[in-house]
């Protein structure tokens, strides 16, 4: 199936996961993209749903990833790194606009 | 003694994260996050890592179980459920197995009730059985261990008594039997090691030249001992075990050559063991055994455990009976000597097991089998509901064709899986459990417990649980299976049960089930009950002697720096002396032994006046040393007469202090001051000065047992206990004290440097763990049998929600409603206690024997956790009563 990068719906959580990884840069790979989350929105991230949305994005095109050496420190395992892909990238773009567009007149309604 | 080990994830969690998630390299990249965080959390709480590590994987595991049901389900919509007559039984097998999951999955809440009820259930067996394999079934880690036997004495009169061997029967032995291709023995030592650091105590053993030969183990490093460094002179040669060599040598392998000083004597180090080796009782050092002439014609002193390796081609049953005539011909040679001898050959396993251990593991698992039982009676009783409500699906399958055996078998299909769903849970518990048992147990005594650290999750606790669990599924699975594919069909498709109450039959059955869960649960309370007060007593009842305020140590003195007694008295003097005058120090003693510690003194002895039959009918009693202060310094009480001055010397009239059992048992009718005794016939008498309250020395065999005190001065032995009595806090004297000791003799080791307090808490270590686990199995069984109550009389109220609308409907009042239901409760739970009641007299005889004579069980706790028991049930089936009476008629005829 192929996906139009620019008229895809990210869910919440998956735009979550991308802008983590873009926030990290070279380093993102599961271990501080939970932390980052954790971290950045307060709530706990079940690694479960965390490996489950980065392999989704990564069928979706919108992630890449890379395996690093292996590292004594993992039993010997690589680590896998994620970018955000041009597609992935278009695909916040898009999720950005969409949201923007919807927040513009309301905003003004939360102060008070 | 600690070792560093890289920190690894339980091998366990992760294989079967590994397992459920498939070989991929996503799975590669999840189980290396775990492994690095792992590592991360075990630097700083190894146990909190290794808990979060498998509630993590089972997380993850129950969540990609969960999703690959789903996407087989998705994938495969309805349609595969049928089944053709000639399908094959593969297919199925695993259509119904498929079946099955949806089932699962589709009542989550139901499911994990069951599968946490199991868990709990299989947990507790899956621990006990751990800690019987590592300690019982296979403690040593020496290859063909079942080559390897142990010969002892035993008394023709006890057979089980497992007593030593002197020299001159070892030489004999040795030289006249052809069964063993090595006999070799070991004697206790314990080393004095002085060297660059502050001087220390080390466990030791003396060993014949072959000792490692029979353990077919080979020095890491070195060699091990040569035949003729048996004789003495040329046995000062050491082998150090591969712990003892890290920590004191800094691993310095030059070690080997050097010398080494060792009470007093200089060694040399000529091998190191392999990392691992600590045989027998986790020793540290090796020495050769020399005899002495004298030595070598001792048939008196019963000091060596004898060890061989059976020859090829030779059985134990070969041995046994070799054995057996080579001590006959002892016996008949030297009759003053052997007379009561009987020659036994034991498994090494069989012979170095602790005696107490076998019936107390046996108790647990009795004990853990009771909370399974209860667990399958809570998810049989789960089931059954279940199965109730899925009467109008077992009807409409069962009259469009299906046969009863197919329901029956995905019935019992369904049990299957949620019991291999449990195998996880259980054996995360397993683990967590062996964690805090292994890490509660102070090192010094765990090592002398072969194969504790050994108590691990493993590929036979594995396969262990697995099996129970499938016995387990057929146990819980069985009835409901039965009873869910046997409805009335035309009774329940006429619609949908409405009007019908339970089936009489059914009913029955739940009540039966309730009833069997108080029955269960009221033994192990009371076994539980009945440990807790023994250890609790045990801990901090009347020991005889005050073991507040008291600092202890011990010490051994070196035969060569201290040969004679008056240079073992001048010591012992000194350093009472400058312990006495510590600021803060009430009293201070010296004495060969004191109560509490691991080590014990006795003397057979006869009375003057009073004839003994023959040598060997002479009494025994314990025999203590000590100087004057002693019975102050420990606080025991003299009940009459005088006690140890410092006027009682070598030199003055030689007398002791009988305990007050002594005095009753062998001075009945007349006041012991006065009478005499000896030890021996080349000995002095002894005349009686005093009588001292009892003691309690230690808990299973040595309570208020006959003891003889006499005067340091009068029989100054090498091993010394000293106590130290202190209006303060002991601890806080401990450097001071151990100073006051190198004061008088620099090179002169002290350990087990504790507070009398704290010896108690180790030497009952074993009731403690006892007492721990049985309360465990205790609360568990509680808990687990109010909540299936609770359970059923929910169930059974939601099942007369019709009839208790209709009686409500004729005029029954709230009232009446709640006492009905009520009633029922108290029925069951009535039934339940008195058998339950039976089951615990049974049980506690068990009990009884398992802390071998410890505790009488007493009525009136049993009367007391029945009632408790009673009343938690009761409560459990008063909410579900509430409920009902607070029906509304007419929305509960409405209902249903």
């Amino acid at each position: 199936m192929a996906y139009n990068a620019g008229t895809m719906n990210l869910g919440e959580f998956e735009h979550i996961v991308l802008l983590a990884i873009l926030r990290l840069g070279e380093g993102a790979y599961a271990i501080p993209i939970r932390e980052e989350i954790e971290e950045r929105t307060g709530r706990a991230v079940a690694r479960g749903a965390l490996y489950t949305a980065l392999e989704r994005l990564e069928s979706k095109k919108c992630l890449r990833s890379r395996m690093s050496e292996p590292l004594p420190e993992r039993g010997g395992r690589s680590r896998r790194y994620f970018t955000v892909t041009p597609g992935g990238l278009s695909a916040l773009r898009a999720s950005r606009r969409s949201l923007l567009s919807l927040w513009q007149g309301v905003e003004g309604r939360l102060e008070s | 003694v600690s070792v560093t080990r890289d920190a690894v994830p339980p091998r366990t969690a992760e294989r079967l994260l590994t397992a459920v998630l498939g070989s991929s390299d996503w799975t590669d990249t999840i189980v290396g996050d775990l492994h690095e965080e792992y590592v991360g959390r075990a630097a700083a709480a190894p146990l909190r890592a290794g808990a979060w590590y498998w509630a993590i994987a089972i997380r993850l595991v129950t969540r990609g179980l969960i999703a690959r049901a789903r996407t087989a389900t998705a994938s495969s919509p309805r349609q595969p459920a049928t089944l053709n007559p000639g399908d094959s039984l593969m297919r199925t097998l695993g259509l119904e197995t498929r079946y099955a999951w949806r089932s699962i999955v589709s009542r989550p809440m139901l499911s994990a009730t069951v599968i946490v009820t199991l868990a709990l259930g299989l947990g507790a067996n899956a621990s006990v059985f751990s800690m019987i394999d590592a300690l019982l079934l296979r403690p040593y880690t020496l290859r063909d261990v079942d080559r390897m036997a142990l010969v002892s004495y035993a008394l023709p009169n006890d057979e089980d008594r497992r007593e030593s061997v002197s020299p001159a029967d070892f030489l004999d032995m040795r030289r006249q039997s052809d069964a063993f291709e090595h006999l070799s023995v070991f004697e206790w030592w314990t080393a004095n090691l002085v060297g660059a650091d502050e001087p220390e105590n080390v466990l030791g053993f003396r060993v014949s030249a072959n000792f490692f030969a029979t353990l077919g183990v080979e020095p890491a490093i070195g060699r091990t001992f040569q035949q003729d460094e048996e004789t003495p002179g040329r046995d000062t040669r050491v082998i150090l075990s591969h712990a003892l060599w890290q920590r004191r040598f800094g691993a310095d392998r030059g070690i080997i050559g050097r010398t080494i000083e060792i009470d007093g004597r200089q060694f040399e180090a000529i091998g190191i063991m392999p990392a691992g080796f600590d045989f027998p009782f986790g020793a540290q050092l090796w020495a050769p055994s020399a005899f002495t002439a004298d030595q070598a014609a001792n048939r008196r002193s019963l000091y060596l455990t004898v060890i061989g390796r059976l020859g090829a081609g030779k059985t134990l049953e070969d041995a046994t009976s070799q054995m057996q005539v080579v001590g006959e011909r002892l016996t008949s040679d030297h009759p003053d000597t052997n007379r009561n001898r009987v020659a036994r050959v034991y498994t090494l396993v069989q012979g170095m097991s602790d005696l107490g251990t076998g019936p107390i593991l046996s108790m647990w698992q009795a004990s853990a089998g009771f909370v399974l039982l209860i667990a399958c009676a809570n998810v049989a009783s789960l089931l059954l509901a279940r199965g109730a409500d899925r009467q109008r699906e077992m009807a409409v399958r069962l009259a469009m064709g299906a046969s009863r055996m197919r329901v029956v078998r995905e019935l019992l299909l369904e049990s299957g899986l949620l019991a291999v769903l449990a195998i996880p849970c259980a054996l995360a518990i397993a683990w967590a459990t062996l964690k805090v048992i292994i890490a509660y147990m102070p090192p010094t005594i765990a090592s002398f417990v072969a194969g504790w650290y050994e108590m691990d999750v493993d590929l036979r606790l594995v396969g262990f649980t697995v099996a129970l669990a499938i016995v387990t599924a057929v146990i819980f699975g069985v009835v409901p299976a039965l009873q869910a594919s046997r409805p009335r069909l035309t009774d329940t498709l006429k619609d949908g049960g409405r009007g019908a109450t339970a089936g009489a039959s059914k009913l029955r059955l739940r009540s039966g089930l309730v009833i069997a869960e108080i029955a269960l649960a009221l033994p192990l309370l009371v076994a539980a009950g009945l440990s807790v007060l023994t250890v609790h007593r045990f801990l901090n009842g009347p020991q005889g002697f005050n073991p507040d305020g008291a600092l202890t140590m011990r010490l051994v003195l070196p035969e060569v720096k201290y040969p004679t007694p008056d240079s073992r008295f001048q010591f012992a003097h000194a350093v009472v002396e400058r312990l006495r005058s510590m600021p803060g120090v009430t009293a201070a003693s010296a004495s060969n032994v004191i109560p509490a510690i691991s080590s014990n003194s006795g003397r057979s002895f006869e009375i003057e006046g009073q004839p003994i039959p023959t040598a060997l009918d002479r009494p025994n009693a314990d025999y203590r040393a000590v100087t004057d202060d002693f019975f102050t310094a420990l606080g025991i009480p003299l009940l009459r007469g005088r006690g140890f001055t410092s006027g009682d010397r070598a030199d003055t009239q030689q007398v002791i202090i009988v305990s007050d059992a002594m005095a009753r048992r062998y001075w009945p009718d007349r006041d012991p001051i006065g009478a005499r005794l000896r030890f021996s016939d080349g000995e002095p008498w002894l005349t009686v000065v005093g009588i001292s309250g009892d003691v309690i020395h230690e808990w299973f065999n040595r309570r208020n047992y006959p003891t003889v005190y006499r005067p340091y001065s009068q029989g100054p032995g090498r091993q010394m206990a000293l106590v130290v009595r202190t209006s303060g806090d002991p601890d806080s004297l401990a450097s001071a004290s151990r100073a006051a000791v190198r004061s008088v003799d620099p090179s002169q080791p002290v350990y087990e440097l504790k507070s009398m307090r704290e010896n108690i808490r180790v030497r009952t270590i074993g009731l403690q763990y006892l007492g721990a686990v049985m309360f465990a199995f205790g609360g568990l069984a509680l808990a687990l049998s109010v909540v299936g109550i609770y359970g059923v009389m929910a169930y059974m109220v939601t099942q007369r929600t019709h009839e208790i609308g209709v009686r409500m409907a004729l005029g029954a009042t709230r009232r009446d409603v709640l006492r009905l239901t009520v009633r029922q409760t108290a029925a069951l739970t009535a039934i339940g206690v008195t058998i339950g009641v039976v089951l615990a007299v049974l049980l506690s005889r068990v009990i009884e024997a398992g802390l071998l004579g410890l505790t009488a069980t007493d009525p009136r706790m049993v009367a007391g956790l029945a009632a408790a028991l009673a009343l938690a049930a009761l409560a459990a089936g008063y909410i579900p009563a509430r409920r009902a009476a607070a029906l509304d008629p007419s929305q509960a005829l409405r209902q249903s």
